[in-house]
This record gives structure tokens, sequence and C-alpha cells, in this order.
């Protein structure tokens, strides 16, 4: 069976012009040929390496500007790569802009017409499907006046039916499912996934997570035009949902009101002694001195674990063990203990905060201010190193060599 | 570089029918658009003609006093002919930039869309040509088996017509004012060729530099078969059908690497 997709280190440069370039023959001729020149080169994508079988679906993650629009464009052919090589098996449907090519003075009818051939299909082909297109729209009575009297949602329902009828073999779907009612979405996804079963690729964008855990089969990660994790979607979109967490967080608590400070925090090991680094599987406790201002009620502290890039491997607080905190004014102490640290080898960091009731408002967070290593020796990419044995049972059947 | 490969579910037969799908849809909707927006419809691509029509022949009949014989079949066919290639320039001129949403669509040929434009240009040429055959009747030209050479001549202009519409469509991605500057060089060449005069009105030691234009050469092929009844200058003709095979690829090129960047500059 042939890759849907693949896409071999795929890069897309863009120029970036002089505020004033010429946009005019006349400005041209006046100023010369020099400001037509770009100032400045930057990839939008690079790298960029992927596959996807058909009946598989992958998922693309990043934030705003990182590129996953760039690579829809790149991948359908509508813009090409200045490195690498995309290839595309079979014929291309797309959600993008749907509606865009409906013009408002023509009706329904004839604007499923131009559309569905616009988007490949023959005029005999649509024939054949146009009651099942206006069908699965529910615009059956309205599908004869002019879309301009359609509602939004009218139209990208129409729009939404043409595009689902084309029979892609490989399909765009560009962060469409803000689109109208929750039933009218449903019966979006589960076609979609009926496409999927009957062998179609899926390329879909969205920003939300669950719906990348639920229906794809890879997802991919794009920062700054680059992969940053490629593989199963569940753990990927979970470090992505973290990390759109720890952004928003340390944006949101930039400043501290300081009424309760941390003055500093002590890692010792199972011993009781001071470390600053442990192997797998150790057992660590995290001392958290603080001094508080004013007496505190229903305070809550909470405790993370992350690597150099700021992924959070490990995250818990006061109020998620039920813990009612109160504090008089003056100095004390917490205790996390940890039983086992089941993880890889690398730097971390512990982080630190003391937040008041329900996390209204951030009396004091330290980020990235506590390191410490873990000792490793596996040769594993992994997450997780939890205690483990493999045993090997011998099959009847299958003959063992040696 | 990207690769797309149609599997054999779609074989060449199905991609040709789809083409012929595709442009005639388009070109319909561009019909129907023109007809549903004005009470007059198609009227309107004879009444311009008209107009025109009969300001020359105030002008150059009564007023300068051109001797051309049946003046209101040569002017009209003249106007006829300029206005389908002027008109259809001036709008593929602006195809790239006003069609946004058909050039992100995956897998569409843009390259059609010049083609559908001249030939919507065609149709309207196609819907007024029997006003133009009337004309011809009242001046007492009765037809003669040159007119069998029509769809000869319309070819080549189509070709021609096409061939210049792909580099100007792609220049006005770059350029924006590529069509306002057309716009005036357009009614410039409306001067320049012979609509309301004739050839012979042309001081002969222009006559070499005149004939430079292939629009003069294709002018006067469509008079000589349509006025004169007789078969046009072969020599003529033929090198008129080499200049068009030549020009189309050069444009279709041109168009063809510049389409790369559409999506990105639009």
């Amino acid at each position: 069976m042939h890759y849907a997709i693949t896409a071999q280190t795929v890069g897309k440069r863009y120029n970036r012009y002089h505020a004033d370039r010429p946009r005019t023959i006349m400005e041209t001729a006046l100023w010369g040929h020099r400001r037509m020149k770009p100032i400045e080169q930057f990839w939008a994508l690079r790298e960029v390496s992927f596959a996807v079988m058909p009946g598989q679906m992958l998922g693309i993650l990043g934030h705003n500007g990182a590129g996953k629009s760039t690579l829809l464009q790149v991948l359908s052919g509508v813009v090409h790569p200045d490195e690498g090589n995309v290839q595309v098996r079979g014929r291309m449907g797309a959600l993008l802009d749907l509606g865009a090519s409906f013009h408002p003075d023509l009706t329904g009818r004839e604007n499923v017409f131009v559309s569905a051939i616009v988007a490949g299909l023959t005029r005999r082909e649509v024939e054949r499907r146009f009651d099942a297109i206006v069908e699965f729209a529910e615009l059956h009575p309205f599908i004869n006046n002019p879309v301009r009297t359609y509602s939004t949602g009218m139209l990208m329902r129409l729009a939404f039916a043409v595009a689902i009828h084309t029979d892609p073999d490989v399909l765009f779907v560009d962060e469409f499912l803000s689109v109208g009612d929750l039933a009218f979405q449903a019966k979006c996804l589960s076609r979609i996934a009926q496409l999927k079963a009957n062998g179609c690729a899926v390329v879909l964008i969205s920003h939300n997570v669950e719906q990348i855990q639920q229906l794809c089969d890879q997802a991919l990660w794009l920062e700054q035009g680059q992969v940053r994790a490629y593989g199963e979607p569940n753990g990927i979109a979970n470090q992505f949902a973290d990390r759109m967490a720890v952004k928003n967080q340390m944006q949101a608590f930039r400043t501290y009101s300081k009424q309760v400070e941390i003055r500093t925090v002590r890692l010792w090991d199972a011993q009781g002694k001071p470390l600053s680094m442990i192997h797998s599987g150790d057992a660590m406790t995290i001392e958290l001195d603080y001094v508080s201002h004013h007496p505190c009620d229903n305070v809550i502290f909470s405790c993370s674990i992350s690597d150099e890039a700021g992924q959070i491997y490990c995250n818990t607080n006061t109020e998620a063990s039920s813990l009612s905190i109160s504090l008089d004014p003056g100095t004390g102490q917490t205790r996390l203990h940890l039983a086992r640290l089941d993880l890889p080898g690398g730097s971390y960091h512990v982080n630190v905060g003391i937040f008041a009731a329900e996390w209204s408002i951030a009396y004091d967070y330290q980020w990235q201010a506590y390191p410490f290593q873990v000792h490793w020796t596996p040769n594993e990419q992994t997450f997780l190193y939890p205690p483990r044995q493999w045993e090997i049972i011998p099959s009847p059947s299958v003959k063992q060599i040696l | 570089m990207f690769l797309h490969i149609t599997q054999a579910r779609s074989p060449h037969k199905r991609q040709l029918i789809y083409y012929r799908d595709l442009i005639r849809e388009l070109v319909v909707r561009d019909l129907k658009l023109l007809y549903k927006r004005s009470v007059l419809g198609i009227g309107w691509t004879l009444i311009s003609p008209l107009l025109q029509l009969a300001v020359f022949a105030f002008v150059f009949r009564s007023v300068l006093q051109v001797k051309i014989p049946q003046y209101a079949s040569f002017a009209f066919s003249g106007l006829l002919i300029w206005t389908w290639t002027q008109s259809a320039l001036f709008q593929a001129t602006g195809l790239i930039t006003s069609n946004r949403a058909l050039i992100r669509q995956p897998g569409f040929p843009i390259a059609a869309l010049p083609i559908i434009t001249v030939t919507t240009g065609l149709i309207h040429f196609l819907l007024a040509l029997p006003v133009l055959l009337i004309f011809l009747a009242i001046d007492g030209i009765s037809w003669s088996a040159s007119i069998l050479l029509l769809p000869i001549l319309l070819a080549f202009q189509f070709i021609l017509t096409v061939s210049f519409a792909y580099p100007l469509a792609a220049l006005n991605v770059t350029f924006r004012d590529t069509q306002h500057t057309l716009g005036v060089l357009l009614q410039l060449m409306f001067y320049l060729l012979p609509i309301f005069y004739s050839v012979e009105q042309v001081p002969s030691s222009l006559q070499l530099v005149y004939h430079i234009n292939p629009m003069v050469i294709l002018l006067e092929a469509y008079r000589t078969i349509l006025i004169q009844g007789k078969f046009p200058d072969w020599p003529l003709l033929l090198l008129l059908g080499v200049i068009s095979g030549l020009l189309l690829p050069i444009g279709y090129r041109i168009f063809k690497r510049q389409s790369q960047r559409f999506v990105e500059e639009i």
C-alpha cells in the first residue's frame, strides 16, 4: 500500500519586503528596481517530514503563527515548497475557506454546481450527488433561493455538504468546527469518520486537544515552523496542552502580591541528605520555607517538576489533596514527599507556588529556580521509567533460535 | 517540489471531461451573473457597440466624410472584433487578484481562468454576430464560401488573446495598477487599429510597421472574408497562425512560473 501523503524535509521560505515596496508600475518606474528586492527572508516551515497512510488522520497542533496553515497550503499544492518534497496521491478535498467560492446572486443550486465542479467533480458526478448534498445540508426548501438570503449557518452547511461529497482521497481540514450548531458539528465529524473508514487520508488543524486525541492516528506539533514532536497523538496533545497552560500561567502571574513569600526550597533524598542528583526511581522530598505577613485562610501550595524546555512532568497541589491550610503571620515549612520519581535521565527543575483560596491571587511563584539531575543508564527514549521486568514466555508454536 | 499523483480511477478521458465541464460551468456563471445584474442583461453586449457605431456613423460619414463603402458593416465588424479582445484582456488582467477563493482551492487549474474569460467574450461575440449579419444584408453583401473560414479566424483570435491574457494576469499580481495602465493602452490601441478607418489610408511608408501588429492582420482577414467575400491572403494568415502558436506557450510559461507565488502575494 502506498502512502497517501508524504512530506520529506519540507521547507517554505517567505520574503519580507521593504515597507514601501512599490506595488505599482508607476512607483517602480519612479523609484527603480532596488526596493523590489526582499530585505529579509525567513523560513515559515523547515525540515518538516511525515507520512500519512490512506484511512489515517494526522492532527496538526501549534500556536498562532507556528506554520500550520502554511503547511496545509504546501500539502495541497497551492503554495510550492522551497525545499524538500511533497507527494499527494489521489483527489484532494479541502475544508479551508468554506463557501468562499459562493456567489451571493446565484441560487443554492447554481452555487452547489459551481463549487462542486471547482472542487474537482464533473457535471455528471455533481448531478448524481446533488440530492445527497442538499439533504446533508438540510436546505431542501431553500435550494432555489439566491444564497444572499441564507444565514451564515446555512451557508456553512451548504459549503460543508459540497466539500464533503467530492469523494476525496485526501482531505485537508483547517479548524472548521466552530461552524454551525452542535448537532451539525457532530454530523460533520461522523461524515469525516466515514470518509476515513473508506480510506480517505485526513490532515486536520485543530486547537482542540481533545479532538486531536479522539480522532487522530498521529499528531504533529509545529513550533516556529519546525516539528517539535511527531507521533502518537495522546502524548503529543497532552504535552501541547501543558505547554499552553504553562505559558498562560506565566503570563497570568507575572507579578506576585508577596503576602506570603517563598524564602527557600531544599531538596532531600530518602536518607534526609541534601540532594542535587538522584537515580531514576529514587524518592525525593521537597521542603519549602515561607514567611507569611498576614493571616490567610485556604492557602494553596503548588509544586511541579519540569524539564529544561518547560515541559511539566508532575504537577500537584494541596487543594487537589483536599487540604485546607490556614496561615498565621510568621515563618513556616511545608514538605512534599515523593515516594518515587520515575523520570528518565536529564536536567529538571522544581517549581513552587503559593496561592490564595481558589487560585484568585498568586502570593508567590518560583519557576525553574531549583535544579536537580536525574542519573540514567538505560538507552531508551521515554517520558516515564517505572519499575519494569520483561518476561518471555516461550510459545509452543514458535521455534526458538538457540 | 510538489508532486500530485492522480490515481487510475481518473484517467485522461475523465480529466478532459472535467476541464470541459469546468470551463462551461464558469462561463455560464459569468453569463448568468451578467444577466441577473441588469434588466437588459446580455443586451448590453449589443447596445455598447451599436451606440459606438451610431457615433462613428455621425463623425466619419457626416463630419469627416470618410469614403469607405458599406461603412456600417465595416465599422461594426471592426468594433465587435476588437471589443472581444479588449474586454477579455481587461478582465483577464484582474482575474488572479479578484479570485482568491479559486486560487486557494487545492487542485484547481488556475491556468483555466484566462481561458474562461476569453470564452465568455467569445460567447458575447457570437451573440452579437447575427446583428453584424443583418448589417451585411442591409449593405447588400451576399455570403460566399469564404465565410466558412470564420471559425479559423475566431480560433486565431482566441489563441492570440489568451496568449496576452496569461502574462497580464500574472503581472497584475506584482503590480496592482496593471489593469488601469492596460485600460489606457487598450484605449490607445483602439485608435491604432483599422476599426473606423481602413488600412489603405495608412501612409505607405508606415505600412510595414503598421502590419507588425497581429491584430491588424486579423481585422483585415475578418473583413476580407465577411465584407469582400474573398479568401484572405494565405501567407499572412499562415503567419498569423505561426505567431499565435509561438506566443501561446510563451505566455503560458510566464503565467505558470509566476503562479507559484500567487497565493502568497494576494
